[in-house]
């Protein structure tokens, strides 16, 4: 199960990330693999997303969300 | 004896940390201004003074790895990487986020570098019912921990006797470093960086930081108030431009043309007297009046960073931008572009898709800069009067609006045809973190705002002064003896008709420049802008725009001070009065001066802003396509208006 299949204030624990520029950029960015991930807020116009782990709050686009395996919570 | 003093410090940190407010902290105004400040995208260098030691420092921009992204994190990485050995650096990092922040730190470390941890926001730390164990960290990490507060500066005298009295000694943080698998190594770095921070820190309850942010999100992001918002914010940006800065304008326009009356009868009369009051003076005079209005759209620009509202108005924007070729990160750039183009231009650097990142660099000049807006006030004040309103609203400001916006759909429209012409595979992203509001930083506000005014006065002035002279010169000599003709012509009528005085020194300096050699300059090239309204004197304005757009003002103060003898009039006054030679109407008719704002909205004209362009695309086949498409729109535009409105 990837991250776009959630949707707002669901969350899950990072598998694994697909693309890895995107996984190293995550990573640095506080999303660590084996936490948990929640989709906090959809754009109006559906995408980007914006997603935290922990107190780390960023926004990614729905492509990028694809890339990331997760377990359902 | 042992010289321990760092003669270099470096300064990095994640985004958002608060590394420019320490670094304001350190150098006080001891900053190199050259390479406008801003969000900052390139390294920003000053210095302090400790016991007579001279120490400088370099504010790098925010990362969140060695692992670059951007050009603009490419930077911070490249200059770690190649620090000397003896230089300093000092890892900013958020202590209410300490995990996330050690990353870079434990990077850095592993290069060998001689390595500072200062933990900022030690305050929001005590709000957040968090604490850090400093003494435990300090041991377990191997460095030494210094706690700030940089908006208040608490902690800033004792960093640097730390700075200055530190010890360092080689260690490292993992030792298989040089994994292959980035993902793996970072993986192994957060392992060990969650056990020391899991032995120092201690929480007392639920971290409340987020949740007032979260809240407001709700309104700033929502489908239908967060755009209305972000709208009503531009309204009112251009609304106080125009109404907050008329009376220090008023002020500074009547202050210099009392001190041009006044340097006229101190100084003996002659040319040196003429070149000062007509020439330097009519030009800055038409410079220095902007500061206010420049003061506050920049102030507004620093503002809407510094809560945190521009990433908002990022994520709102990136799906509709994505069909224009660009990307939610253009959004800053293009913003910032309503006050200069070149921090914009530099901006785009955190743009980490070439394409969007050329297409925004590429536009960025079409949307109006505050150099436009002297331009744009005094030819609106030739149409439409100072005090009329619709409603609440000021006409003058409603129009400069709708320009702006003209700009801004042109910018758009623009994009969307390069999106179609330049090829690219590269994936297309949007990874950027929302940081929590806070409120604007007052002192960061200002040192912006006093920056950006000096670069404005002193470099614009620089060229201003300048080309005030080149012009005085230009327009007060001829080729040959046509200037002697031309008083022999009126030798007579001057010693008959004495009472008609005045009037006859009015034609006698009105034929001299146009036989002078600017005069002969802006008729050769009259042929080709006499189609939009424009005659030779406007022509000779906008060959001199070309160095920058304010010099217009100064342009045309110089060039309708030559004959205006009593200097009485503004700049304004003396546009309106200016005549049609041909038909001897009104010159700045309403076809005119549409055509010519219209001009000004689309051309190409700045020199700085293509030298930038040349720098950041490392082509000069870039700034060269800008000079033509955006020199054909202007042309094109002002054509067609100047047809429909004569």
């Amino acid at each position: 199960m990837t991250l776009n299949n959630l949707t707002e204030n669901q969350s899950g624990i990072i598998k694994h990330i697909n693309d890895e520029t995107l996984a190293i950029q995550l990573l640095a960015m506080g999303f660590i693999l084996g936490e948990e991930i929640k989709i906090e807020r959809i754009a109006p116009l559906g995408d980007p997303i914006l997603i935290a782990s922990g107190t780390n709050y960023i926004s990614i686009r729905k492509s990028d969300a694809q890339q990331i395996e997760i377990k359902a919570l | 004896m042992l010289d321990r003093d760092p003669k270099n410090i470096i300064l990095i940190g994640n985004p958002n940390t608060g590394k420019s407010t320490l670094f304001n902290s350190l150098t006080g105004l001891n900053q190199k201004i050259g390479n406008f400040p801003g969000v900052t995208v390139d390294k920003k260098t000053g210095s302090y003074t400790y016991k007579n030691n001279k120490v400088n420092v370099v504010d790098l921009p925010g990362t969140y790895s060695l692992s670059p992204n951007s050009e603009d994190e490419k930077v911070a990485k490249n200059y770690v990487e190649s620090a000397h050995k003896d230089d300093l650096i000092l890892v900013v990092a958020d202590a209410t986020n300490l995990k996330r922040n050690l990353l870079l730190y434990t990077q850095i470390v592993d290069q060998g570098k001689q390595v500072i941890l200062v933990l900022n926001m030690m305050d929001l730390l005590e709000q957040n019912k968090q604490e850090i164990d400093l003494n435990k960290l300090s041991k377990l990490l191997n460095c030494p921990v210094v706690p700030i507060n940089a908006r208040i500066e608490k902690g800033v005298d004792e960093l640097k006797y730390v700075i200055h009295s530190f010890n360092y000694k080689e260690h490292s943080f993992i030792d298989n470093k040089y994994s292959s698998n980035v993902v793996d190594e970072t993986m192994l770095r957060f392992n060990k960086i969650n056990q020391i921070v899991n032995e120092c820190t201690t929480k007392n309850g639920e971290n409340k930081a987020y949740i007032f942010t979260k809240k407001l999100d709700n309104i700033l992001l929502h489908k239908f108030y967060g755009y209305l918002i972000f709208l009503g914010i531009l309204f009112f940006i251009f609304q106080a431009i125009f109404s907050w800065s008329s009376y220090p304008m008023d002020m500074i326009e009547n202050g210099f043309m009392q001190l041009g009356n006044f340097v006229e009868s101190a100084l003996p009369e002659g040319m040196i007297n003429d070149l000062i009051v007509n020439g330097i003076l009519a030009g800055l005079g038409g410079i220095v009046i902007f500061v206010p209005q420049i003061a506050i759209l920049f102030g507004f620009i620093t503002i809407l960073e510094d809560t945190g509202y521009m990433a908002r108005v990022s994520f709102l924007m990136d799906k509709i931008l994505r069909q224009f070729g660009l990307n939610g990160k253009s959004v800053i750039p293009l913003l910032s572009s309503t006050a200069c183009a070149i921090p914009a231009i530099m901006g785009a650097r955190t743009i980490s898709n070439y394409k969007e990142r050329l297409i925004t660099i590429m536009v960025a000049p079409l949307i109006s800069c505050s150099a436009r807006i002297p331009v744009y006030t005094i030819l609106i004040a030739l149409i439409v009067s100072e005090d009329s309103y619709y409603g609440i609203f000021n006409i003058q400001g409603l129009l400069v609006m709708g320009l702006y916006m003209l700009g801004f759909i042109a910018a758009i429209l623009s994009a969307w045809v390069m999106k179609l012409i330049i090829k690219s595979k590269q994936k297309s992203t949007f990874t950027l973190e929302m940081p929590i509001y806070r409120a604007p930083r007052w002192k960061n506000v200002g040192f912006e705002i006093f920056s950006k005014v000096k670069i404005f006065l002193f470099d614009a002035g620089k060229v201003i002064i300048a080309i005030s002279i080149i012009l005085w010169v230009l327009s007060s000599y001829g080729p040959g003896d046509k200037f002697d003709q031309i008083e022999s012509k009126y030798a007579l009528e001057l010693e008959t008709k004495i009472e008609n005085e005045g009037e006859i020194n009015a034609l006698i300096a009105s034929e001299k420049l146009e036989a002078s050699y600017a005069g002969i300059i802006g008729k050769t090239i009259e042929p080709a802008i006499k189609p939009l309204g424009f005659d030779w004197k406007i022509g000779i304005s906008l060959v001199t725009s070309f160095a920058a757009r304010e010099v217009f003002v100064g342009t045309m103060a110089t060039l309708y001070s030559v004959g205006d003898e009593d200097n009485t009039k503004s700049i304004r006054e003396k546009m309106m009065l200016a005549k049609n030679p041909e038909t001897g109407e009104k010159l700045y008719t309403t076809a005119t001066t549409l055509s010519l704002l219209l001009f000004y909205v689309f051309a190409m004209q700045c020199m700085a802003t293509l030298a930038i362009v040349y720098r950041e695309t490392n082509s000069i086949k870039w700034p060269i396509i800008q000079v033509v498409y955006m020199g054909a729109l202007a042309y094109f535009s002002s054509l067609l208006v100047y047809t429909i409105f004569s």
